[in-house]
């Protein structure tokens, strides 16, 4: 009895050690605000898609000059699967201390956490966003053997015929995937759906081997394509052409009202400390802003559109919004 | 042409003073895996995979195959000086290796197999160089469905040849593609067999199993310490073979390449498959077959060239078509996907640079163990006389780190902890550990291009017969399985391999 | 003939070693679980295939095989492996399931040189100056080489006392 009660005693008195231990560390996380980032110590920035894609690329675009601005190792990590659900999960886990920062794209970022039936351990409160990037039009392409020549053909085709033609996603309710469905709501042409979770590179992948029929991405994936005549684009669901695809109509052209997208830009865990959300957001804005990463993002069919990190955070919430009215077109209905 | 320009961009690129760094700290390594008894290669790569998380992609790679063919080598030295193979492939070497060192030629011994091993890994990477450009452009007829079927034949194949009991390998496969399911599934996202735990989102750490499974349960399973062998490093004036020596070996590393290089490319197929049939092969036709066994060099040369032939051999499959031939490879593969790579048809096209960099190392790898090997001898002996008192805690030591390093944390030494236990049941069951790695790595592989499959038919399991390629290939993995030829044929070593 | 084969049946049956029971119905029994969630994760949505289509197939596989095996053992038992020596694996998994919770309150080197110290000295039965020098270049030498050679940091105590004396 008297052994148990002294143990009991002796681990009482290590909790309390341990747990003014935790407050020691904590205090000192403030202080270590100001000489964020450490030297040597390295920075994570998760990609929550496979290497390839035009998330991928923006990243890598961007990481030598966030090196230089921050003073420290910037490495990109690729975290793919589940339509970007596994590296939000990975970022918003991370410590918010400013050394792990994330890609993050929507719909794909805002909608996962609003389906019950993914089981998303985050919210629209777990990020915090620090800056956005792009904002990538979403197209409908076809093979360039396709007998359909233009939208109407081919949206006519898959209305005769529902399901009789494949199309890519990066993953279920990614953009692609709610593209396809605002097709299907305001059109009647139904196409079905393959998912390609680790994103856009192999989804192209499958598209060029022929396993699938349509390509439906965004405009910087098919930029090069049409250039190698790869594949056909028939629609930009923009309102206005985009600078990259002159001669592709957009869809209102062809008489269709979609509009859809992918917006992208970097967010941090929600938590971090002020000073280092400023110094990450300066420098994410120098390195978005820079005039080389701006002309290498237009080469790639990329129109930058910066937003700061307040204002990515209002985007982002009127995002929640719009996505919720269409969710229930991307949902299972068993 | 086209290849041989890409080629030389690799050698530009593997050429840089830190991948040189890279690749000669991994054959090192390498060959200290090889050397110590606690610890065999599969457990050995994946021990280092922490280490190299912080390198870049193509330095991790390279230090990572760099400690693969380096095991490859180890193996040797206690084989021809102690008459214990350090790994299962160089068992045979043994035979001929300790009998020449009882007469004092240890140094030719480790010398010809040295060359050996030099000759055999270059002409099979000569062969992966030859081979990459044509099978690389067979990528974009490889969909989801074929993927899934060429996944089949190489799971199937490990099943056939692994172990004695084809249930066992069954199950030993089904219960790595379990673990490899835990975590936020791949494709709709839902968490699957998490038990509640956060931590166990993101997938239990496969490295972490790996090191229980392999390494930490091959030490529990130890029986007894052993005494410290007594070793004697050669002369250095020993180490130059005769000139006899030399011609009686060169027709045997012939013949060693062409085995090795034939079974590597055969995934089930372990490098003591090669080594035997390799020692086999010289039984069968050297001019001096009645002194084998006695010391002859045509018994270390065979059996060591075709091991090293084989392993850079397995790497073709695993190049081309992503398909890991051996548990090793495949513990090679999980650190190709850790770092955004995925081998198969598609590095070519998506990553060619970092490819290239990869295959010139190896030229430059092999060449660096030949470099190194021979010379440091005497180091290799010392660390063969650390006594097991002190190697044993110091593996755990290792292991611990390795784990902890995985994502900071000490759950993965609690999972370390658990698959060591997990190890040691399978193998007190006789269940074989090969097949579970394999699936383990391409668990969530198979199961997102079977999902991507019925998503493209619609839910219709015909596209796997339908689709020529992919019926051809599923027909095999059937016949592989099911045949009974393979089953009487199936090489008796394969059975005693503890690689397997 | 009738009662020699009612002796061999019952025989046969209990020739079946033990552990390799427990291993069969710990396959099946997992097999089972795996079956019960992978129909929870559903098999097949609106959507396409579902979360759970692979697992259950996986679960099928290892209730199967765990049958055939039950069948096989019974027919033709397998020779069971050889034991294993208890005292090492308990004291290897004690050791180093204490160090795995005693790391982030002690810290790397603290514990890692106590487990270490229990290995060497009490287990292997190393000198006391062979020992101590083993553990402290595997507790605190390896903490500094990790920290400073490889830029990785092992975990320091979480009691400020120890933590300011560098632990």
């Amino acid at each position: 009895m008297i052994t148990r009660s002294r143990i009991a005693a002796a681990f009482a008195a290590a909790t309390l050690i341990a747990l003014t231990g935790c407050g020691a560390n904590a205090g000192a996380a403030n202080t270590a605000a100001d000489d964020f980032p450490k030297k040597g110590k390295s920075i994570d920035l998760v990609v929550a898609f496979a290497s390839g894609g035009a998330v991928d690329t923006a990243a890598r675009l961007i990481q030598p000059i966030l090196e230089k601005e921050l003073g420290t190792n910037v490495e990109v990590i690729n975290k793919p699967g589940a339509g970007g659900q596994i590296g939000y999960t990975q970022l918003t886990s991370a410590k918010p201390d400013g050394y792990t920062i994330a890609a993050t794209g929507s719909p794909s970022v805002v909608v996962s956490p609003l389906d019950p039936a993914r089981g998303a351990k985050y919210t629209r409160d777990s990020f915090q966003p620090l800056g956005r990037q792009v904002i990538d039009p979403a197209v409908i392409a076809v093979q360039p053997d396709s007998p359909y020549q233009t939208l109407k053909d081919l949206l006519e085709a898959a209305k005769a015929d529902p399901k009789s033609m494949t199309a890519s996603t990066t993953g279920l309710q990614t953009g692609e995937h709610f593209a396809m469905a605002q097709i299907q709501e305001a059109t009647g042409a139904e196409f079905a759906p393959v998912h390609f979770s680790e994103g856009a590179s192999q989804a192209t992948t499958a598209f060029l081997g022929k396993h699938v029929d349509i390509l439906v991405a965004n405009v910087s994936d098919v930029t090069d394509l049409t250039k190698q005549g790869k594949a056909r684009v028939l629609g930009v669901m923009t309102a206005e052409r985009s600078p990259s695809l002159p001669d592709v109509p957009t869809f209102k052209e062809s008489g269709y009202e979609v509009e859809a997208g992918t917006v992208r830009g970097y967010s941090a865990p929600a938590g971090l400390p002020d000073a280092v959300a400023k110094k990450l957001e300066a420098a994410i804005q120098k390195a978005i802003e820079d005039p080389s990463v701006v002309q290498k993002m237009n080469d790639l069919g990329l129109q930058t559109s910066y937003l700061t990190g307040e204002d990515y955070k209002q985007f982002w919430a009127g995002q929640e919004e719009d996505f919720k009215k269409v969710l229930p077109l991307v949902q299972k209905t068993d | 042409m086209d290849t041989l320009n890409e080629l030389m961009g690799g050698f530009a690129a593997a050429m840089t003073w830190q991948n040189l760094l890279f690749a000669f700290l991994g054959c090192l390594l390498g060959t200290i895996i090889g050397v110590l008894p606690g610890i065999g290669p599969v457990a050995g790569v994946a021990l280092l995979i922490p280490l190299t998380m912080n390198l870049d992609a193509t330095g991790a790679i390279i230090m990572l195959c760099a400690i693969f063919y380096g095991t490859a080598y180890g193996g040797t030295i206690t084989s021809v000086l102690l008459n214990t193979p350090g790994e299962a492939a160089s068992a045979i070497t043994t035979i001929d290796g300790y009998a020449m060192t009882k007469v004092g030629k240890a140094g030719a011994a480790l010398t010809i197999a040295a060359v050996g091993s030099f000759v055999g890994g270059t002409i099979a990477t000569i062969g992966l160089v030859a081979a990459a450009k044509p099978l690389g452009e067979l990528g974009l007829l490889v969909g989801p469905p074929e993927f899934f079927a060429l996944m089949v034949v190489g799971i199937s194949l490990l099943v056939a040849l692994a172990g004695k009991s084809m249930v066992k390998a069954v199950i030993s496969g089904a219960l790595g593609l379990l673990i490899a399911m835990v975590g936020i599934d791949p494709v709709a996202g839902a968490p699957r067999f998490t038990f509640g735990m956060d931590r166990l989102l993101d997938g239990v750490s496969f490295v972490a199993v790996i090191v229980g499974v392999f390494g930490l349960s091959e030490l529990l399973s130890h029986r007894k310490e052993t005494a410290t062998p007594t070793v004697h490093a050669p002369n250095m004036r020993a180490l130059l073979p005769t000139g006899k020596e030399w011609r009686r070996s060169a027709p045997a590393m012939a013949r060693g390449t062409g085995i090795g290089f034939g079974l590597g490319l055969i995934p089930g197929m372990t490098g003591s498959v090669s080594s035997l049939l390799a020692y086999g092969a010289e039984k069968k036709f050297s001019r001096h077959r009645s002194q084998l066994g006695k010391g002859a060099i045509e018994g270390v040369a065979g059996p060591e060239t075709a091991n090293n032939a084989h392993a850079n051999a397995a790497l073709i499959p695993l190049f081309t078509l992503g398909i890991p031939a051996s548990p090793t490879i495949a513990v090679l593969m999980g650190a190709f996907l850790q770092q955004g790579l995925t081998p198969g048809p598609t590095l070519f096209t998506e990553h060619s640079e970092i490819a290239w960099a990869i295959i010139a190392s190896l030229f430059i790898g092999n060449l660096l163990l030949l470099v190194l090997n021979v010379p440091l001898v005497g180091l290799w002996t010392s660390i063969l006389r650390v006594p097991s008192t002190i190697l044993t805690p110091l593996i755990l030591l290792f292991m611990v780190i390795g784990a902890y390093t995985i994502n900071f944390s000490v759950f993965d030494v609690f999972v370390m902890i658990g698959f060591g236990l997990l190890g040691l049941a399978l193998r007190h069951l006789d269940i074989p550990l090969a097949p579970m790695v394999l699936t383990l790595v391409l668990g969530p592989l198979m199961e997102r291009s079977l999902r991507e499959s019925l998503e493209i038919s619609q839910g219709d399991f015909g596209i796997f017969t339908s689709r020529p390629i992919s019926a051809v290939l599923i027909g095999l993995g059937i016949l592989i399985v099911f045949s009974p030829l393979l089953k009487f044929r199936k090489p008796k070593a394969l059975n005693e391999d503890p690689e397997t | 003939m009738t009662t020699e084969s009612l002796i061999t049946k019952p025989e046969s049956a209990i020739r079946v070693a033990p552990s390799v029971l427990v291993g069969i119905g710990a396959f099946a029994a997992v097999g089972v679980y795996v079956l019960v969630g992978s129909v929870e994760l559903n098999l097949w949505t609106s959507l396409g295939p579902g979360p759970g289509l692979f697992p259950f197939a996986m679960g099928a596989v290892l209730v199967a095989m765990a049958v055939l095996w039950l069948v096989q053992e019974l027919r033709r038992p397998s020779e069971t492996a050889e034991g294993v020596d208890r005292g090492l694996v308990v004291a290897v998994v004690l050791s180093l399931t204490i160090l795995a919770a005693l790391m982030d309150l002690l810290g790397f080197q603290l514990s890692m040189f106590l487990f270490l110290m229990y290995h060497l000295r009490l287990r292997g039965r190393r000198s006391w100056v062979s020992s101590l020098i083993t553990a402290l270049a595997g507790s605190v030498g390896a903490f500094y080489a990790f920290n400073y050679g490889l830029n990785v940091t092992l975990p320091v105590s979480a009691f400020p006392l120890l933590n300011m004396i560098g632990l």
